[in-house]
C-alpha cells in the first residue's frame, strides 16, 4: 500500500487522529507536545501516528495535506490544522466546536481550565 | 540577502502588510530536534493584513506558506504563524 493509502486508511478509520513527532504519552516536539497536551487534557480520545518512525509517513502526511508542518490533526478523515491553528482554535473555544459538531466526546470543563489559564 | 530578509521580502511583496514582525527563535531550540546548526531553523511570524480579510484559518496559513514558496520552506525546520486582518 502506498503512504498516500495508509494515511487515507488512517485519517478515514480513526474518527481522531494526531500526526506528531513522538507519541502522545512521550511527545519529541514542543508542538507535537502541545497539541497533545491539549487533547490528553480535554480528554479526547484520539490515534497518535509518530511519524518518527515512518519517513514515507513523515513525507507522505505534508503532500497528503499540501501542509509543510507537522503536527496535524484529523477529525472525520478532515484536516483540522497545526499547533498554531489548533492553539487559537481551543482558546476561542472553536475547537469544543467543532468536536461537537463531529460527535467526539471532551471534557468541557478542561477546555474551559485552559482558556481560564490563559486568558 | 539572509533568510530573514528573504522572509521579509516575500511577505511584504505578497500581503503589503499593514505589520510584519518575522523573529529568529532557533536560539531557544539550539541542540533539540531540528537544529541544524544555522542558527536559522526555527521562525515566528507575526503578520498583519486586510489581504486575510474572509479566509478561514487553515486558508490564511495555506496563503503564507505559498508566498514563502518551497524554498523557503525547505530551508527552515518550523514556522509558527499568527496571522490578522485589519479589514
Amino acid at each position: 500500500m502506498s503512504a498516500q493509502d495508509q494515511i487515507k486508511e488512517i485519517v478515514t478509520t480513526n474518527d481522531v487522529v494526531l500526526f506528531m513527532k513522538g507519541t502522545k504519552t512521550m511527545p519529541q516536539c514542543g508542538f507535537s507536545s502541545r497539541v497533545a497536551g491539549v487533547l490528553n487534557f480535554m480528554g479526547v480520545e484520539y490515534s497518535d501516528i509518530n511519524v518518527l518512525a515512518d519517513d514515507e509517513i513523515r513525507q507522505g502526511i505534508k503532500d497528503y495535506s499540501d501542509w509543510p508542518t507537522i503536527p496535524q490533526l484529523y477529525v472525520k478523515g478532515e484536516f483540522v490544522g497545526g499547533c498554531d491553528i489548533i492553539t487559537e482554535m481551543t482558546l476561542s473555544g472553536e475547537l469544543d466546536t467543532m468536536l461537537e459538531e463531529n460527535g467526539v466526546a471532551f471534557d468541557k470543563e478542561a477546555a474551559d481550565k485552559i482558556r481560564e489559564a490563559n486568558a | 540577502m539572509s533568510l530573514e530578509q528573504q522572509i521579509s521580502e516575500a511577505l511584504k511583496q505578497s500581503f503589503a502588510p499593514s505589520h510584519l514582525d518575522v523573529i529568529n527563535e532557533s536560539h531557544l531550540h539550539a541542540g533539540h530536534d531540528g537544529d541544524d546548526g544555522s542558527g536559522e531553523s526555527h521562525w515566528k511570524v507575526v503578520i498583519v493584513s486586510d489581504q486575510f480579510s474572509g479566509l478561514t484559518r487553515i486558508a490564511k496559513h495555506r496563503a503564507v506558506h505559498a508566498a514563502l514558496g518551497k524554498d523557503i520552506l525547505n530551508r527552515i525546520h518550523a514556522l509558527s504563524l499568527d496571522i490578522q486582518s485589519d479589514a
